[in-house]
């Protein structure tokens, strides 16, 4: 549908700007996208589940209404703690990501910044590595050791790099950006030898780094929820500090906005958000770079429409390939998200030819 | 970006370790090597259960340990068990509760009735939600991760009820047949099975135990061709006990946990019989391992005692163990009369 638009404006050289004029459209698009996720989500799975027991299941643990129809506790267990906290869980984390990979985009200037930029990805696998290889089993509410170091080496890692990178200057973005590799790539080595002596553990770590839904629950959910939800709402409240850091520091500060306390806010939040996802999901790739890019294509890079319509277009993308994923046998979703999205991604790239920035 | 270069690096790790774990079905866990299977100290009480009397207590609810030491309660005799792990399948089918077994993992290829049932976990993966949907009120599960720890917790969250099995030993294996004994209501079989192959393996390793000089015996539990990694027993594990047990001066890793052996320290070992573990995923002929870069320096090359074996039955903690250990006895000793099995 909007390949389509994209198609035909090369021709007519209208639908662009008629899509780019009604932001609107493009996210009504990605809403009725987003609950088309969560109906096949949840009504889809390994095992088959008649449509009028699962809304039978959804009607009655809801809303409290028996609408008739006999559900076996099994199917009751599959559609309300299986399916649903992990289809709810796929569509926070894809929204966190997005939004994520949108702030950093703009506010490095930089179209290959994804939420890992600053280190965050090593970090959390850090953190992963050594729950996994400390001999303790601690469990707190459905968290466990490894959830809270990743949380913790994300966030940690993040700070690091904004600590030692420093924000100010012509040439400060530069040096974050390669602060966070230098950091990620000491955090890298460090992984390697964690995998390295982790003996039969190694699959623990490696399928951190895979990243995956598979964990997902209501517990965790909702213990997310709030994190996530909270520093995307921040972080779209200050839109008009993302447009203006776009256009360069010096034209942001004739603008009125205070750069460098600006930028930490916004780093510090859109780390919070990326570090809360990983430490629930793993390492989940490409939605964060490339989501922002498709919607900043559609409805041009004003952050006020970019950031709602990524969380949104985010949410509904990783939903997707996570049930992708699951129907063909629980294969890591980001292999789902790549393969889908990849090619979709170039042909929207490639017919936009007028040229696209930031 | 730089974490996906290095992930596809480790990939190959995985991918290997993957099948020296898968291969021997039991991982290495740490345990203090016991060479010899220890004599049942209640073999007459044995012999007595054995003969067929009903259990004078009602064997349901129980209250059993698993090798995690998590206390898992079953109210009432298993009817339909899930089993994730190859061994598991084999031991639940020995002991007669084969019947109630209505799914288990990709890899159990053994017996055949086993083959016909549905699968409903891969190496990597457990279908959380196909083993909800059979509603199994026993599900026995691989420890050392082979089962995911996650699925292991997300299926207890959900109040399935699930036993985790590895053993670090051989009688561990006879531990854990004896416990899935308890958990399936199949008690004096899992005891009567026990007490045979204690019996079986003790008669085989007596009868090569005398022999001298031991041979150094490297058993291959994988190569890598690309790279050259050689895969040997670690220091503490099951095969190691296994090759001991069949009257070999067993060649390891030299690290309780560790399978690569690097090829300058297996030189200098020198094995002198290479004992080549296949399965379906690792079957190089002989021929090929004797022409790997740098293996004519071992003695068991230039002689060609390069013996293939059935690495399944050898590694698979399960009731084909004594089958494994004959096997593995004649490769090493090839002109002794093994006794009759039992």
């Amino acid at each position: 549908m909007a390949a389509g638009a994209l198609s035909r404006d090369v021709e007519a050289g209208g639908l662009a700007a008629w899509v780019r004029a009604r932001p609107l459209v493009v996210g009504a698009v990605a809403v009725a996208a987003l609950l088309l996720t969560l109906v096949l989500g949840v009504g889809l799975g390994s095992v088959r589940v008649a449509p009028a027991e699962t809304f039978a299941v959804i009607f009655s643990r809801l809303f409290g209404i028996d609408i008739g129809v006999t559900v076996s506790p099994a199917t009751d267990v599959i559609v309300w703690d299986l399916r649903l906290p992990r289809v709810l869980t796929a569509m926070l984390i894809g929204c966190a990501l997005a939004v994520a990979g949108a702030t950093f985009q703009g506010l490095l200037r930089n179209p290959l910044a994804d939420p890992y930029v600053l280190g965050t990805a090593s970090g959390a696998a850090v953190g992963a590595a050594i729950a996994v290889l400390l001999p303790v089993q601690l469990v707190v509410v459905e968290f466990g050791l490894l959830h809270g170091l990743a949380f913790v080496g994300a966030l940690a890692s993040a700070w690091l790099v904004f600590r030692l990178g420093g924000t100010g200057g012509a040439g400060g973005l530069t040096r974050l950006l390669l602060t966070g590799y230098a950091v990620g790539s000491v955090l890298a080595a460090v992984l390697t030898m964690a995998m390295y002596v982790s003996g039969v553990e190694l699959r623990q770590i490696f399928s951190f780094l895979l990243g995956g839904l598979g964990g997902s629950s209501w517990v965790r959910l909702v213990v997310a929820a709030p994190l996530i939800i909270g520093s995307s709402v921040l972080i779209m409240a200050r839109g008009r500090s993302l447009d203006g850091m776009l256009l360069g520091d010096a034209a942001a500060g004739h603008l009125g906005i205070d750069v460098s306390r600006e930028r930490g806010v916004l780093l510090a939040l859109a780390s919070m958000a990326t570090a809360a996802a990983v430490a629930i999901s793993g390492l989940i790739g490409f939605v964060g770079l490339v989501v922002p890019h498709v919607v900043r294509l559609l409805v041009g890079p004003a952050a006020h429409r970019v950031l709602p319509i990524s969380a949104i277009a985010g949410a509904a993308l990783l939903s997707a390939a996570d049930l992708g994923a699951r129907l063909v046998g629980d294969v890591p979703v980001g292999v789902v998200m790549a393969l889908l999205g990849a090619p979709f991604f170039l042909f929207l790239l490639h017919r936009s030819r007028s040229g696209y920035e930031l | 970006m730089s974490l996906t270069d290095r992930r596809r690096g480790v990939a190959l790790l995985v991918v290997l370790l993957a099948a020296i774990v898968g291969g021997c079905s039991s991982g290495g866990a740490s345990s203090s090597p016991a060479p010899s299977v220890a004599p049942s100290p209640s073999a007459a009480a044995s012999e007595a259960a054995a003969s067929p009397s009903p259990s004078p207590t009602p064997a349901f609810p129980v209250t059993i340990t698993d090798d995690e030491g998590t206390s898992v309660e079953l109210a009432a005799e298993p009817k339909k068990i899930v089993s994730l792990t190859p061994a598991t399948t084999e031991i639940l089918f020995q002991l007669g509760a084969g019947d109630r077994v209505v799914a288990t993992d990709d890899g159990s290829d053994y017996p055949q009735q086993a083959t016909a049932l549905p699968h409903v976990a891969t190496f990597s993966s457990v279908d959380v939600e196909k083993v909800v949907a059979l509603e199994p009120d026993l599900v026995v599960a691989g420890g050392l991760g082979f089962t995911p720890a996650e699925s292991i917790t997300k299926l207890r969250d959900l109040k399935v009820p699930v036993v985790v099995i590895y053993a670090p030993s051989v009688e561990g294996v006879l531990k854990d047949i004896e416990l899935l004994g308890t958990a399936t209501g199949t008690s004096a079989d899992a005891e009567s099975l026990t007490t045979a192959m204690r019996a079986d393996m003790d008669a085989v390793a007596s009868a090569v135990a005398s022999q001298s000089p031991k041979p150094r015996v490297f058993y291959d539990v994988g190569y890598d061709d690309t790279t050259g990694a050689i895969y040997a027993p670690a220091d503490d594990s099951f095969l190691a006990e296994m090759v001991t047990m069949a009257g070999g001066d067993v060649i390891t890793t030299g690290d309780p946990n560790t399978y690569e052996i690097p090829l300058e320290k297996l030189i200098e070992k020198d094995p002198q019989l290479i004992i080549l573990g296949t399965n379906p995923f690792y079957s190089p002929t002989p021929d090929a391992v004797a022409k790997r870069r740098g293996w004519d320096a071992f003695t068991a090359v230039r002689n060609g005692d390069i013996r293939p074996v059935n690495d399944i039955e050898i590694t698979r903690p399960g009731p084909r163990l004594p089958v494994g250990l004959r096997t593995l006895a004649s490769a090493i000793w090839p002109d002794v009369t093994l006794p009759a099995a039992s």
